[in-house]
């Protein structure tokens, strides 16, 4: 039997004039499988809506064509209408008889508007409707990493009511955290105590991830700890691991009492015995690594420090100042105020030690002159690199990382805290250099969007958007290489056969896979070669 | 339930991140704007790709602001503004002034004949920007014969959806809502205020958002004087940024300066192209390496000039301090942008005395404690985006989120207590 497809054209509040719907009427009504045809002035508006509602209704339409205006403009009301008279909202084509057409033309186009219709049609006749359905998942949260940003998305993931594990590779929670509270003036105490008394949170130290498999919803993740290893389930795994730091120092040097880390500086800065004072104190940051917004923080913040408790000289050593985070300008000007020098070079200072003192020659671009300053201290340029373990833990979730090895692509159409993956997100800094506040941020906004996943244990979504078939698939592999969402998998169909499945909730229905499968067994509803090939034709045939 | 409504005030990016994360939540959600259309600063930024992708994110604008209007959570307010806030976290009362549009927005459809038939000059109804959300015809009461007294209605007779009204007075209304998200913006630096620099005066000395402007218009450059192609341009960094008067890096303009200096490098290989600048930002993800690329083809210049005079020819002849040389130089150049940075919101302050929450030192709202940045003084307001400093479109993005989840969280908290209260009684 024919489907029954209607047709609703729209005049647009009489707005095309160049097209006579008369006619056009008369010549679409011909087109085989049309049960009825409609005009209207005012298709997207209530009263045209509840029109096309009950037409739809009583003339028992199958599949509807929109000829009207396009469809960036109105087509998710369209799709809405279908759904309200209980149509699959996929069931439906649209020619765009207003932009496409009479506005783009001087005079009648009367014969065009009813080629796009009729290609509308012809594809109409072939769309298949795409159901949804509700998927449950699985309401348990990883959080991988002990540090501030570990802790703090454990805490508030407990706060929105999921139960969260902490997992942490190393014997305590927060080793490296502490340093930071006594740095940044927050207290890590109740933080910690807050998380430990978490009846949501369970704590893992001394453990690590072994393999992971699964998608959103229903991650299983082996995890090690001590010599027990056993698999646990996860509806969303959330990274931060963190970052290290690095010394960049010449071959022949290597970091000792003179030549200290940011890190080093602090603990001598917090020892109120320490013997001798650094007079003199060289910084240096910002030429090996572009990426320098926190080595920057820290030169400032200590350096003011130790004006202030050791009155010592400073000498500030970089390229450019990376200021563009919150208060950084201000910190810069604060230093500059109570005498810390700056001097901005364009080559890489040369650094030689001997005699108990560090000598530093650079070219400044102000003065326009070699200096050479002898001092008792120099804080090292440090490289900010992914921690240990994050090329391993990205392989074994199968996720991208940047090209200095950091999570996240550059994607910019990715939320800045989500992975291709979805499921998977990652905050503070294992994902780049940000500072404390811009970390929370990271914390709140994963908070919120795994809440959004997981808050009510199921997921609404389309089924089969994107199909394989398995009697053309000869499993190549080549949509699981391409799917930029790890959505595909190889599966054992009966027969011993090795066939591609797309999982539909990690599916992004981006289409790629069904554009690049060479045995065509991938399909993407709504855009399968019938129905493109459908619309050609029809303008072949006129 | 009054607490699952939240308020998100101002439409740009981050507002539109907060409304679209509360409505995936499950939260109902007033989206009010000043403005006829939605979208803010964000949604006027042109695509900086060359044969590759530059990452200005600038795409991904549109697409959240149309996600966010066919959001059936979302309710959109154009033309708003809030004139009163009463009660505390949980049950807060806003009255809002909702100014006439004349144009009813679910009636409009773009059809154009208003335009077509209005006898004023220029047209008093006109269709908004291309990209504007909603597409609906904006009707300007400064143009408009019938604001002037006269007795014209013919674009309300042959509106043929009966969708223009002119006896309309502002709309009052109260909404009650658990929680406020600000989400207000920032203002473009007024390059104007430096005099010096010739804004304003010369024709060929632009700012960073015209030249934004102009490339998503047209998608490439020519001068407004003569028609063509700009040969040798500079670009002049920390305009109303790192100054006296602006203690603070706006963030945004290193990116921008260089990815609009990459296009124009692509479009024309042999246009010369000078940044003048004081520390190049370059931090952030993926965008060392778009300098490492561009350092060798485009001159670096260390240090802001002060003063740009125009030439008899009409070019511009920039004056700076050469710094290898340790004399000041001058510098003829065809095209001078001025990469203008942000500053805060000119009605924050009303917005900040109405709401009684606090400013910070550098004009933009405060937040409870250094390290938080979406919490205020208030409990139960929350800021999303540039309205508590300069940040780039992925950070609002970012924010706008955050704001989103500290709202849910506090609105939980509420929630789970008076449910707490229930069972004890």
């Amino acid at each position: 039997m024919e489907t029954k497809i209607g047709i609703f054209l729209c005049n647009c509040g009489e707005a095309i004039r160049n097209i006579d719907f008369a006619a056009t009427k008369e010549e679409v009504a011909q087109i085989p499988g049309v049960s009825c045809v409609n005009l209207s002035s005012n298709l997207c508006l209530k009263e045209g809506k509840e029109k096309m509602i009950s037409c739809i209704k009583e003339e028992n339409i199958e599949k509807v064509v929109v000829a009207a205006c396009s469809p960036e403009f109105k087509e998710h009301i369209f799709r809405q209408v279908l759904e309200d008279a209980g149509l699959n909202g996929h069931l439906f084509s649209t020619a765009n008889i207003r932009e496409q057409c009479s506005w783009v033309h001087d005079g009648d186009v009367t014969g065009k508007a009813v080629e796009l219709i009729k290609m509308a049609v012809n594809r109409a006749r072939l769309l298949q409707p795409v159901e949804k359905k509700k998927f449950a998942v699985n309401r348990e949260v990883l959080v991988v990493g002990g540090g501030f940003a570990a802790i703090n998305a454990a805490l508030q993931l407990s706060r929105v009511g999921l139960r969260t594990t902490l997992l942490e590779r190393e014997a305590i929670l927060g080793s490296e955290t502490a340093e930071l509270g006594s740095l940044c003036g927050f207290d890590i105490s109740s933080m910690m105590s807050e998380v430990e008394g978490d009846e949501n949170i369970e704590i893992l130290t001394s453990a690590e991830v072994t393999a992971a498999a699964g998608k959103i919803g229903d991650f299983t993740v082996r995890i090690r700890k001590g010599g027990d290893e056993a698999s646990h389930k996860y509806g969303a795994v959330v990274l931060a691991t963190g970052y290290q730091t690095k010394l960049a120092l010449e071959s022949e040097l290597k970091s000792d009492v003179n030549i200290v880390s940011q890190k080093k500086l602090c603990r001598m800065l917090e020892n109120p015995n320490l013997e001798i004072r650094p007079r003199t104190i060289g910084f240096m940051f910002d030429f090996s690594d572009e990426n320098s917004r926190l080595p920057t923080l820290a030169t400032l913040n200590n350096a003011l420090a130790a004006k202030q408790k050791w009155d010592s000289e400073i000498y500030v050593f970089c390229k450019s100042l990376k200021v563009d985070g919150p208060g950084a300008e201000k910190l810069y000007r604060e230093a500059r105020d109570c005498g810390v020098v700056f001097l901005k070079c364009e080559a890489r200072p040369r650094i030689t030690a001997g005699n108990g003192r560090v000598k530093i020659e650079a070219k400044d671009v102000f003065l326009g002159e070699d200096t050479i300053l002898a001092c008792d201290l120099l804080v090292a340029e440090e490289l900010l690199l992914p921690s240990e373990g994050t090329e391993a833990l990205s392989s074994l979730l199968n996720i991208r990382r940047d090209s200095r090895g950091f999570y996240q692509d550059e994607n910019v159409h990715l939320y800045p805290v989500a992975s291709e993956k979805k499921g998977i997100f990652f905050v503070g800094g294992c994902r780049g250099d940000l500072d404390l506040s811009r970390v929370l941020t990271d914390v709140s906004s994963v908070v919120v969007s795994v809440y959004e996943l997981l808050s009510s244990g199921n997921i609404l979504a389309e089924v089969e958007r994107v199909k394989v078939d398995p009697q053309k698939c000869v499993a190549c592999l080549t949509c699981i290489r391409v799917c930029p969402h790890d959505a595909i998998q190889l599966v054992r169909v009966d027969g011993g056969k090795e066939v591609a499945e797309v999982f539909d909730l990690a599916c992004d229905a981006c289409g790629i896979c069904a554009a690049m499968c060479p045995a065509k067994a991938i399909t993407f509803q709504g855009y399968r070669d019938e129905e493109i090939l459908a619309q050609v034709e029809t303008i072949e045939e006129s | 339930m009054e607490s699952k409504n939240v308020l998100v005030v101002g439409s740009g990016i981050s507002g539109v991140a907060s409304a679209l994360e509360l409505a995936n939540a499950g939260v109902n959600v007033y989206l009010i704007e000043k403005e006829a259309v939605v979208g803010g600063h964000s949604a006027s930024f042109c695509c900086k790709a060359t044969d590759v992708c530059s990452r200005c994110s600038a795409c991904v604008v549109p697409d959240k602001i149309r996600e966010a209007v066919i959001n059936p959570r979302i309710r959109l307010l154009t033309n708003s503004t809030i004139k009163k806030l009463s009660g505390d976290l949980g049950n807060f009362r806003v009255e809002i002034t909702q100014q006439p549009r004349y144009i009813d927005v679910e009636k409009c459809i773009a059809c154009g004949l208003c335009t077509e038939v209005c006898p004023a000059d220029p047209k008093a109804v006109y269709p908004p920007t291309v990209e504007a959300t909603p597409f609906c015809y904006i009707l300007d009461e400064a143009l408009c014969l019938r604001f002037k007294g006269e007795k014209c209605d013919i674009c309300r007779e042959n509106c043929p959806t009966r969708a223009i009204e002119f006896e309309l007075k502002p709309k009052e209304q109260e909404l009650s809502v658990g929680a406020l998200i600000v989400a207000t913006g920032f203002d473009v630096f007024d390059a104007k205020e430096k005099g010096s620099l010739g804004y304003g005066r010369y024709p060929n000395v632009l700012t960073g958002l015209d030249l934004e402007q102009i490339f998503g218009r047209e998608g490439y450059l020519r001068l407004s004087i003569n028609g063509k192609e700009p040969r040798n341009i500079a670009f002049i960094q920390c305009v109303g940024s790192r100054d006296e008067d602006h203690g603070y890096c706006s963030q945004v303009c290193c990116k921008y300066a260089m990815k609009l200096a990459g296009l124009i490098k692509y479009q024309s290989l042999d246009t010369k192209v000078t940044i003048f600048y004081i520390d190049l930002q370059t931090a952030g993800k993926g965008f060392a390496q778009f300098y490492e690329e561009y350092k060798e083809s485009i001159r670096f210049v260390r240090g802001v000039p002060v003063e740009i005079l125009q030439t008899a020819s009409g070019d511009l002849e920039v004056r700076f301090e050469d710094i290898s040389q340790g004399k000041v130089c001058r510098d003829t150049f065809d095209l001078v942008v001025l990469s203008v940075g942000i500053t805060p919101g000119k009605n924050s302050w009303g917005l900040a005395r109405i709401l009684g929450i606090n400013l910070a030192d550098d004009g933009f709202f405060d937040t409870k404690d250094s390290l938080s940045s979406n919490e205020t003084n208030v409990d139960g307001i929350f800021l999303a985006g540039t309205c508590q400093g300069p940040k780039d479109i992925p950070d609002s993005v970012a924010h706008g989120i955050a704001a989103a989840s500290k709202t849910i969280q506090a609105l939980g908290g509420v929630a789970s207590q008076r449910r707490g209260n229930h069972r004890g009684h």
